[in-house]
C-alpha cells in the first residue's frame, strides 16, 4: 500500500481576511476539506510550533497514502494536527500513528475503501503519555483529553485530506461511525499488571504507538463475577462471538481486548497472565463451524479451520496471538472488545518524529 | 490577511494507460476473475458467456481471485498465481464485483495490474458504487478503468433479473472491450 516516495512536497496557500474560526471553516468547506467541525487556522507559525517538535526536513516526502496516494511530508502532517487543535508535543505520535498506518500490512487501501464502519484505533504506549499529556485513565476514549482528542482527529483530517477518504469517494462506509471522528487513548501502564503492550510486541523503546483498524468498542460489563476470572472472561467472550464481526469469515483478523484495570487486576490475582487472557478467550469465543459455514460462502481461514467437522466449535480468529490484550481505562468495573476490519493487521511503532 | 497553509496534499500515483483495445473480439479468449462478492460467480460468468456468443470468443479461464483459485477475498488484490495464470491463459478479462468499497477499490486496482501487462480489462460494478469506482480509478492512476456499469444491487438480486440487466448491457460490455 505504501509506494515507495521520493522528492519534497510544498503544500499550497491561501490568503483570508482574517484568523476567525469561520474564515477557516468556510475555506475547508468550499473546498470539501474538513471533518464537519471547527479547527485552528494553519498559520505558517503555528505550523512551524508544530515542527519544532519534529526532526528531519519537514518537506521531504515520507510516503504516500492509500487510496488517494497522497504524499506525507512532516508539514502536512502538522498542518493537519494544528487543524486539529493538537498541542505540538503531540506531534511524533501523530506522524508515529500515519508512519504506522502506511504499513503494507495495514491495507488502507482497503481500510478506507471499505463499506465496513472501520476507524484506526491509536494507542499511546510509554513516556510520551505523561510528558504529552495523554489520558489512559478514566474516560480515556473521549471526550475531555485534549491530546487523546486531537490526535486521533488530525489522523482523522489526514486520512481525509491526503488518503483521500472522503464519504462517497475514498471512503464508502455505509453508516461512518463516531469513532471516524477521532478514536485514541494511552495504555494504563501503571495499572496493568503485565507491563507494556508495545515490549510484549517487541518494541522496546521509551514511547510507542500501536495501530489497529477495526470497530468501535463494545462493552463488556461485569460487576457480578467478584473478581472470578473465568467468569469476566466468559463475559468477554460472548462478546467476541457475532456473526456480525469481519472476525468471523477472517482469521488473521486479530481482536483488541481493552481491559479495564479492575478487570485486568482480578485476571492477574487469578494468576493469568496476559498470554493466558487470550488462550482462554481463543478456547472460549467460539461458534459451531456449521453455522459459521452457513453464513460466509466466502471464508478467508486457515486452512486447518477449513477442514475441520461442521460440529466443531471454531475460535474466532486463528491463534491465540490474535487476541490483543491491553490495559486502559479507569475505575469500574468494564472492559472493552475492538474487533477489526478483518483483512488488515495492527502495527506498533517507537515513536519518531 | 491571514496566509494559511492547505492541508490537502497532492497525490503521486503510479500513472497507468490502458492497453490497446482489440478491434474484434472474435477468437480471443475471456477470462473471468471473481472477488466471491454474492453474485459474483453467476453475473460474470453469464456476462463471460454472453459476450463469447455474440463475438466468437471463448471463455478459457473462471477462477476466484484466491491462490489456487480455490478462495476470494475482495478485500485484498488478486493472488499471484491467478495473475500469472490470466497472463498465459486470457486475452481480455472480466472481474468484479465493485458492489462495495473495498471490494471496488480492488477490483480497479486488479484491473489496472491487468491493462497493464496487456489485458484489457472490464470491471463490474453498479450504479450506486460507479462514483467511487470513478474516484479510486483516478486515484490509483488510470481513470479511464473500463467500467461496465449494471443496476443495484447485484447481490441479492435473483437470477432471472441479473440475466435480463447482462442482457441488456451487451452491447456496452462490447464496447468497453473494442472502442475504448
Amino acid at each position: 500500500m505504501t509506494t515507495p516516495a521520493s522528492g519534497s512536497y510544498l503544500p499550497a496557500s491561501e490568503e483570508l481576511a482574517d484568523d476567525s474560526a469561520e474564515s477557516i471553516l468556510e475555506l475547508l468547506e468550499s473546498r470539501g476539506l474538513g471533518d464537519g467541525l471547527p479547527v485552528i487556522p494553519p498559520t505558517p507559525k503555528r505550523v512551524e510550533a508544530m515542527l519544532e517538535y519534529a526532526t528531519g526536513d519537514p518537506d521531504e516526502v515520507l510516503f504516500t497514502l492509500q487510496p488517494r496516494s497522497g504524499v506525507v511530508t512532516r508539514r502536512v502532517v502538522a498542518i493537519n494536527a494544528v487543524l486539529a487543535g493538537c498541542p505540538p508535543k503531540t506531534f511524533p505520535v501523530v506522524l508515529t500513528a500515519l508512519r504506522a498506518l502506511a504499513q503494507p500490512e495495514v491495507n488502507l487501501r482497503g481500510v478506507n475503501a471499505t463499506t465496513h464502519p472501520v476507524a484506526p484505533l491509536i494507542l499511546v504506549h510509554g513516556e510520551v503519555v505523561a510528558e504529552a499529556g495523554f489520558s489512559g485513565g478514566v474516560g480515556c476514549f473521549g471526550p475531555g483529553n485534549r491530546a487523546n482528542a486531537t490526535v486521533g482527529r488530525a489522523v482523522r483530517l489526514t486520512m481525509l485530506h491526503v488518503a483521500g477518504a472522503k464519504p462517497g469517494f475514498g471512503d464508502a462506509a455505509t453508516h461512518g461511525q463516531p469513532a471516524k471522528f477521532t478514536f485514541c487513548a494511552a495504555e494504563n501502564l501503571a495499572e496493568s499488571p503485565w507491563g507494556s503492550y508495545a515490549r510484549s510486541r517487541g518494541v522496546d523503546a521509551p514511547s510507542a504507538v500501536t495501530v489497529h483498524c477495526g470497530e468501535g468498542p463494545h462493552n463488556v460489563h461485569d460487576a457480578e463475577a467478584a473478581g472470578d476470572p473465568a467468569l469476566i472472561l466468559d463475559k468477554i467472550a460472548s462478546a467476541m462471538t457475532s456473526l456480525g464481526m469481519n472476525n468471523a469469515p477472517i482469521s488473521q483478523a486479530e481482536i483488541f481486548i481493552v481491559l479495564g484495570p479492575e478487570h485486568a487486576a482480578s485476571l492477574a490475582l487469578g494468576g493469568l497472565s496476559r498470554k493466558d487472557v487470550s488462550s482462554y478467550l481463543f478456547d472460549h469465543a467460539r461458534l459451531p463451524a456449521a453455522v459459521l459455514r452457513r453464513h460466509f460462502e466466502e471464508r478467508a481461514w486457515t486452512q486447518w479451520m477449513k477442514i475441520v467437522a461442521d460440529d466443531h466449535q471454531l475460535p474466532m480468529t486463528a491463534e491465540p496471538d490474535n487476541i490483543r490484550v491491553v490495559v486502559a481505562g479507569g475505575p469500574g468495573k468494564h472492559s472493552l472488545v475492538i474487533p477489526s476490519w478483518g483483512m488488515t493487521r495492527s502495527v506498533t511503532l517507537p515513536v519518531q518524529g | 490577511m491571514t496566509t494559511v497553509y492547505l492541508p490537502d496534499s497532492e497525490p503521486r500515483p503510479d500513472i497507468g494507460k490502458l492497453s490497446p483495445s482489440p478491434g474484434s473480439l472474435a477468437g480471443l479468449r475471456i477470462g473471468v476473475l471473481n472477488n466471491g462478492k454474492p453474485n459474483a460467480a453467476f453475473v460474470l460468468a453469464y456476462a463471460a458467456e454472453r459476450l463469447a456468443a455474440d463475438t466468437g470468443a471463448t471463455v478459457s479461464l473462471v477462477t476466484k481471485k484466491g491462490p489456487f483459485g480455490m478462495s476470494a477475498n475482495a478485500a485484498i488484490p488478486m493472488a499471484r498465481d491467478i495473475f500469472e495464470r490470466l497472463i498465459d491463459e486470457t486475452d481480455i478479462v472480466l472481474t468484479g464485483l465493485a458492489d462495495c468499497g473495498s471490494c471496488t477499490a480492488y477490483s480497479v486496482s486488479d484491473a489496472i495490474e491487468l491493462e497493464k501487462v496487456g489485458k484489457p480489462t472490464v470491471v463490474v460494478t453498479t450504479t450506486r458504487f460507479e462514483p467511487i469506482a470513478v474516484t479510486l480509478s483516478a486515484s490509483f492512476g488510470l481513470a479511464d478503468v473500463r467500467k461496465l456499469v449494471l443496476p443495484h444491487p447485484l447481490g441479492g438480486t435473483d437470477e432471472p433479473t441479473l440475466r435480463s440487466w447482462i442482457d441488456e448491457a451487451a452491447a456496452r460490455t462490447i464496447a468497453l472491450f473494442t472502442a475504448v
